[in-house]
């Protein structure tokens, strides 16, 4: 025996707590009374709104009469959630004289299928992420061993080839009387040994930028002044190639603050890199001009060309392209990711303009006025 | 150093839900530079101890204690490239759960208390298939494995685990612990020479200790 009937206690249960959506709609099809699960799922402003604002309904279907027409029939409809995601509940129609009864409720076997997935997946997104973090901090470690090895070797290798170095040109100089055969091994030795020192150069500048720090020494230069220099050490290593190297400025007088020694590192790399791609007896054409904001130098031959594809790659370290070198001279690819650093580290741009056969024109520009 | 103030601020957030006040606590503490054993045991540890205590006594729901489980996982995150760049002595552990467990943080924190000693904690989750071991313990050829229980009823699964990899490697040493021990178990070190039961963080720490010595 209750005091209350069973029905009013499991009303009452329903209006108060239960996890089952209930809502009550007139005739009009406005909600006229909801439950407090309602409120909470759908919302605290659900009363007196149409009954077909609270569903998603893409295709504008929902018709309350259909719907009501067999009470026992459940219909799977999704509503928005005051979280702000569509939630999927069963809705039962119960149509009376006046008023409509719908009630909705959770699939509790998807909800718990979700439920483990989510977890599932956040284990396994913590446990890579802690992977992830530990194989990050030994690559770490292991880069910076790289580049300590790199620059130590670099560095101690450079000393004693520069002692070899002072020993041959001395050889040559102090010996006129060399027959033509012992002359022609020591000039062998002399210039394998300049590949060499600009190969450990290359190694010493990656080591530096790979260990995070490439320091810039920037004073006042006169650029055309430097890049006459940069020809005139090149001269010998044209001539022989008999590529004939012309320059055209139409400025004068461009005092920049740069880092003299690096962007000459920069010009000479692209101007040598030319003679080796050139063909004998063609021409390079070294142009320096002024636009409103920049300094822009190129460096042209008239060689094979790099193709398309091949561009994008060019200035990454050991980015080469497969064009051969007409003198079959080897380098090492690192130059033009070198030479990328410099002219970045300078607010510049570098870059690269070439059809196959047509040769290869190589850019950079220097902002006039940075500090 | 963890005073009650910031741990019962941190435990009522955790219980909360609030993750992100959760965060600026660890990282004030962090800034602080707190020592992370510390943190570890006495913060993390003891928190998600008295989480299980509170749901077994059902002052919190499954929904709040999953809360605070991946709030605190998160957090641990946060933690990590302290722990990985300490130097390493070149001793390998793998820590592994029993396949078909859903609590893993335990296995975590105790791969975490390697990586702090200078090794290197290789931790594998749940759900790993006993092939898939037995194919890691060839790649990493580790000094030590560990086996995480966090349900009793699991135990054989465990024993099974145990069995198959002691088939293959005999002399591997093994360490097992975990939460489900409370109810029984332990005297599965006393039936397999090589296994070691061990039931705190601090005297896994000891051991780990005694391993350098």
């Amino acid at each position: 025996m209750f005091l209350t009937s069973p029905n009013e206690i499991v009303y009452q249960y329903v209006k108060e707590g239960a996890p089952v959506l209930f809502l009550l709609v007139n005739n009009e099809e406005e909600i006229i009374d909801a439950n407090y699960y309602a409120f909470k799922i759908i919302g605290q402003d659900i009363l007196d709104k149409k009954f077909s604002e609270i569903f998603i309904d893409f295709k504008e279907k929902l018709d309350l009469e259909k719907l009501s027409a067999d009470s026992s029939k459940s219909f799977m409809l999704n509503v928005n959630t005051t979280t702000g995601l569509p939630q999927t509940f069963f809705f039962n129609f119960y149509k009376g004289v006046e008023e409509t009864l719908i009630l909705g409720k959770l699939d509790i076997t998807e909800q718990e299928k979700l439920r483990k997935e989510i977890l599932t997946l956040n284990s396994e997104l913590n446990n890579l992420t802690r992977e992830l973090q530990k194989s990050n901090i030994e690559l770490k470690r292991l880069n910076e061993l790289k580049n300590h090895f790199l620059g130590m070797a670099a560095h101690d290798l450079r000393n004693p080839l520069g002692l070899i170095m002072n020993y041959v040109e001395f050889l040559l100089l102090a010996n006129p009387e060399l027959n033509e055969k012992s002359k022609y091994f020591i000039e062998n030795i002399l210039s394998a040994s300049e590949l060499m020192k600009g190969l450990i150069d290359d190694f010493l500048d990656v080591s530096i930028i790979e260990s995070g720090q490439f320091p810039i020494d920037k004073t006042r230069t006169d650029l055309i002044n430097l890049l006459i220099e940069g020809i005139n050490r090149l001269e010998f290593k044209s001539k022989k190639k008999e590529v004939l190297i012309e320059f055209n400025y139409d400025v004068n007088n461009v005092i920049l603050n740069i880092d003299g020694p690096k962007i000459s590192q920069v010009f000479t790399n692209l101007l040598s890199n030319a003679i080796e791609y050139s063909f004998p007896k063609s021409k390079i054409h070294v142009n320096c001009h002024k636009d409103q904001n920049n300094i822009i130098i190129s460096v042209k031959d008239e060689g094979q060309g790099i193709s398309e594809s091949e561009q994008s790659n060019l200035f990454k370290f050991f980015g080469k392209a497969s064009t051969k070198k007409t003198g079959g001279e080897k380098s090492t690819g690192l130059g033009l990711a070198i030479a990328k650093k410099i002219i970045e580290s300078h607010k510049g741009k570098i870059w690269v303009e070439s059809k196959m056969g047509e040769g290869a024109k190589f850019i950079f520009s220097i902002p006039i006025g940075e500090d | 150093m963890i005073t009650k103030e910031i741990y019962d601020q941190y435990l009522e957030n955790l219980v909360s839900g609030n993750r992100n006040k959760c965060r600026e606590i660890v990282e004030t503490l962090m800034k602080a530079n707190i020592d992370i054993k510390d943190l570890y045991i006495n913060l993390f540890q003891t928190s998600m101890y008295q989480v299980g205590d509170m749901w077994e006594s059902n002052q919190i729901s499954v929904a709040t204690e999953h809360l605070a489980t991946s709030i605190t996982e998160s957090l641990m995150t946060l933690i990590y490239p302290n722990i990985f760049s300490k130097e390493h002595t070149g001793k390998r552990a793998i820590i592994t759960c029993i396949a078909n467990e859903f609590h893993q943080i335990g296995a975590r924190m105790v791969a975490d208390i390697f990586e702090i000693n200078g090794w290197d904690g290789y931790f594998l989750g749940t759900n790993t298939p006993i092939q898939d071991l037995i194919n890691f313990i060839e790649i990493k050829n580790p000094d030590l494995v560990c086996f995480s229980l966090s349900v009793y009823f699991n135990i054989n699964e465990l024993i099974k685990t145990l069995e198959a990899v002691r088939s293959q490697y005999p002399k591997l040493r093994i360490i097992v612990g975990g939460q489900a021990f409370r109810w029984g178990g332990k005297e599965i070190a006393e039936t397999y020479t090589n296994v070691v039961y061990i039931d705190t963080l601090d005297k896994l720490e000891n051991l780990l200790k005694e391993e350098m010595n």
